[in-house]
């Protein structure tokens, strides 16, 4: 909080006004509402749900649809995937990344400005473009529903050494070369003096990496689609086509109550994880972005 | 010397290793299928067999099929619902956001990005059943005040509004954090300047904020039109491109060659969603440099 407050802000402009406020709050109550509601509503009997959806009455407080909903829907397994995607795909991007950001910063080579324009010219490409050919290369090599399909393409995100650049710039130059003359080697420099010093930078993109990756949908649901290797996205994904889609012999009202018990269970760990850390991943991004 | 010159040597090969698993990942996942995706989009192949070249003729098929077309304007639909209100939104709160003496400061910021921390699957999920048209809390809170129900997903008017209001829900919070790091680099004198002026707060904002935050709202306006075009998993789970193909944007559009296996039309289309992209990116930056 204390590092967005800076001092020119403090003393400027008076107390908002009251419709400054009531905007404020009606904002509030629109981004959680729908959050809040389904956390609420995954409580209710399912029949409750779509008759009422509006009532929440504490004594039917009831686990039906949580217990339905592990047993109809292979959750435990979708979190499994993430789980061991996150955790190779997290460690390659958060250890690459900085490390390559490092040279780009602080080297000067043979090829740096080709090679950094072409880090900033893909930030522009949709990613949906090289799905096709992604996907054909995944056959080549026989990575259809593996994990190596899952964590190797989009680890060391072009969008972190951007990132990264810029907060390892930041870092004096004299820090480095004191270290060179004590001996310290080029990789020991990269570890033990320029990791420490950007801690609050790699904990924001740790924030951010892990987000991406625990919600990354398009390109799972294209290489994973297969029941063992689907993430927990692409779980979640098949269960609204089974409202919408009109399943034969689906029950509305239950598809509905386990859908949001699924959906309940998939949103709790990123949101205690981002309000945990969100001075963090906030501040990251206010770092991170683009100046006026 | 041979102690320094070995150090030398260190230096200098250093960047090159530290940069070279990053370039290793960068060549084999996005330099490889980006080229593969330029030589498949001359060719009929339909992920088997041999491909046959084919010259343009998948570039002059889409450009003179009416799905293409529809399948942008969708999206241009999308951009106009979204992006004007977005900006508005977003930049009323990041101002009342920037003034130190509001309180719950620190409670909105988190509030406002809770949204963009969801897992988009789980709230596409939530959408489906708040937004049904028989059992949704939606219609309930319109029958409370004694409205009729709307068909928000089932019917082509207003299925498009609907997507708008997730996306618009998913990632407001995020762009009022990017707004908010240009408006706090603006220096504070210009403010005490307009205030001695005696500007009201809706001029300051117009003559004065905006203009100096135009960088930051280019990159915002950038980012988003990048994810307006892309998107896909909104559509993907909530109207699988319906009804009456309302809510197929372009990257739904370009999925569905892939599921028909019809690769060479699908990577045609993945460099005229490239082109059409980039050439929106190129105008709203030509705008804004415009005004300078």
């Amino acid at each position: 909080m204390t590092a967005l407050t800076t001092p020119r802000a403090s003393g400027r402009r008076s107390r908002p006004a009251i419709g400054s406020q009531l905007f404020l709050v009606l904002l509030t109550v629109a981004f959680l509402a729908p959050v809040v509601w389904a956390l609420l509503s995954a409580f209710k009997p399912a029949n409750d749900i779509i008759r009422s959806p509006l009532l929440f009455d504490p004594s039917t407080f009831t686990l039906d649809n949580y217990t339905a909903m592990f047993q109809d829907v292979p959750i435990a397994s979708g979190f499994l995937n993430t789980g061991i995607v996150l955790v190779f795909k997290g460690a390659i991007t958060l250890f690459f990344a900085p490390l390559a950001a490092f040279a780009f910063a602080k080297y000067s080579f043979i090829g740096k400005n080709l090679i950094f324009g072409a880090v900033l010219i893909s930030l522009m490409l949709p990613t949906i473009v090289l799905i096709i050919p992604l996907l054909l290369e995944m056959k080549e090599f026989g990575w259809v529903n593996t994990y190596q399909a899952l964590i190797l393409p989009g680890a060391v995100d072009a969008f972190a050494i951007f990132w990264m650049r810029q907060v390892i710039s930041a870092v004096p130059d004299e820090l480095l070369d004191a270290a060179r003359v004590d001996g310290c080697s080029e990789f020991g420099i990269f570890w033990r003096i320029v990791l420490p010093v950007i801690r609050p930078g790699l904990a924001g993109l740790a924030v951010l990496t892990v987000m991406n990756i625990y919600n990354d949908f398009v390109w799972p649901v294209v290489i994973a689609s297969s029941e063992r290797m689907a993430t927990l996205q692409v779980v979640l994904s098949t269960l609204s086509q089974n409202i919408t889609g009109n399943r034969i012999g689906a029950d509305y009202a239950t598809v509905t109550g386990e859908l949001l018990a699924a959906s309940s269970v998939a949103l709790i760990p990123l949101l205690v994880l981002f309000i945990a850390l969100q001075r963090h991943f906030i501040n990251g991004i206010l770092a991170g972005s683009v100046k006026g | 010397m041979t102690v320094m010159t070995a150090a030398r040597a260190r230096r200098r090969l250093a960047p090159y290793l530290f940069v070279l698993p990053f370039v290793a990942v960068f060549i084999a996942f996005s330099i490889y299928p980006l080229i593969f995706t330029a030589r498949l989009s001359f060719t009929n192949w339909r992920g088997s067999g041999a491909a046959e070249w084919v010259g343009w003729d998948n570039y002059t098929y889409l450009l003179t099929s009416p799905g293409f077309w529809n399948s942008l304007a969708n999206s241009g639909v999308l951009w106009l619902l979204i992006i004007p209100a977005q900006l508005v939104i977003a930049l009323i709160a990041a101002v009342l956001l920037d003034n130190a003496k509001l309180r719950l400061r620190g409670f909105y910021r988190v509030a406002f990005i809770v949204p963009f921390v969801t897992p988009l699957v789980a709230v596409a999920q939530i959408w489906v059943v708040v937004f049904d048209t028989n059992y949704g809390a939606v219609n309930g809170l319109l029958g409370l005040v004694g409205l009729p129900d709307i068909g928000w997903l089932t019917t082509s008017e207003w299925a498009k509004p609907t997507l708008a209001l997730l996306f618009l829900w998913k990632t407001t919070g995020f762009i009022i954090i990017i707004l908010l790091s240009g408006l706090q680099s603006i220096d504070s004198s210009v403010y005490e300047a307009a205030s001695l002026d005696g500007s009201s707060r809706v001029r300051t904002l117009w003559s004065i904020t905006v203009p100096l935050l135009r960088r930051t709202i280019m990159f915002a306006v950038v980012l988003q039109t990048l994810a307006v075009f892309q998107m896909f998993a909104e559509p993907f789970v909530v109207t699988q491109g319906g009804p009456y193909n309302s809510t197929t944007t372009a990257g739904y559009y370009l999925y569905n060659h892939i599921t028909r296996a019809d690769l060479g039309t699908g990577a045609a289309n993945s460099f005229l969603l490239v082109i059409v992209v980039m050439a929106l990116s190129l105008v709203f930056v030509r705008l804004l440099r415009a005004k300078d």
